[in-house]
């Protein structure tokens, strides 16, 4: 496997959504390649800041209340 | 499942759908709608959902259908963006280019640690909207398969989408960096005592 081939499947590696062949395989490159080992560092830091921003907000207390209202009382909704 | 558990843990997703929902119609008062449509269609249907699987993402099918069904034609879109360019844009790459011999040791961690909450979430919510479902479903921790079953496409569509839309935040976030100074590194020499 070259760095084109390893670059590609990057996300995929990440994402833990390869064949144990693959993940083998770009794992191995991984060993020896210092630039793709500092890339995958960076791609998997990056992927992290935005999980951890894009799962900050919270639902508005109102909606939560409604919501649970809702469930609670299990009632068909009215087609107002 | 105990009803009481069915409600209490559909319950338990309302802050996961709401900030998709949120991050979908661009709209407060339309996100609201959009969740609480969910959980109507959700008890609805409850005689359809099996117990002991993912109720998440059962609960989160429901909300990309009813946003894709009903919402989608009237969602404020961006600026149109276009993302033809954007594959073969590396943040990583820019960073290496850009900062030769910087006297950061780590210029990439300065760019992510420089990144703030709020320019996150805008560049999610600038993401084109095809993109963007996909991009959010991945945020919230689903895999391939489930997003690609969600969405109703391949999943080697769902690798493209995510590969594109995650290089475009980088290049909405660079762009941001770059206008806030941080990674305009290039320019900058030593700090004046």
């Amino acid at each position: 496997m070259d760095c084109d081939d390893c670059l590609e499947k990057l996300y995929a590696f990440l994402d833990q959504e390869l064949g144990s062949s693959e993940r083998k395989q770009v794992a191995s490159h991984l060993e020896g390649c210092t630039d793709c080992g500092d890339n995958l560092a960076f791609e998997e830091r990056f992927l992290q800041v935005i999980r951890d921003c894009g799962t900050s907000d919270v639902a508005p207390a109102e909606l939560r209340r409604r919501v649970a209202e809702r469930l609670r009382s299990d009632v068909p909704p009215t087609t107002a | 499942m105990a009803e009481d558990a069915f409600e209490s843990e559909a319950l338990s997703y309302i802050d996961a759908l709401y900030r998709t929902a949120l991050r979908m119609t661009r709209s407060e008062a339309d996100a609201e709608d959009l969740v609480q449509e969910t959980y109507v269609r959700a008890l609805r249907f409850r005689e359809q959902f099996t117990p002991g699987t993912n109720l998440k993402a059962w609960l989160f099918r429901i909300l990309t259908n009813t946003f894709i069904n009903a919402y989608r034609k009237r969602a404020r879109q961006p600026q149109t963006a276009e993302l033809d360019d954007v594959d073969e844009f590396s943040l990583y790459r820019r960073m290496s280019r850009d900062t030769p011999g910087s006297n950061n040791a780590d210029p990439e961690q300065e760019f992510l640690d420089g990144i703030v909450s709020s320019e996150v979430k805008e560049a999610l919510a600038a993401l084109p909207e095809k993109f963007r479902t996909t991009v959010l479903l991945d945020v919230e921790g689903f895999s391939y398969k489930e997003i690609a079953e969600m969405v109703g496409v391949p999943i080697g569509t769902v690798m493209s989408r995510l590969h594109r839309g995650r290089r475009f935040l980088q290049r909405k976030l660079y762009e941001v960096a770059r206008e806030r100074g941080i990674a305009a590194l290039r320019t900058s020499g030593p700090r004046p005592d």
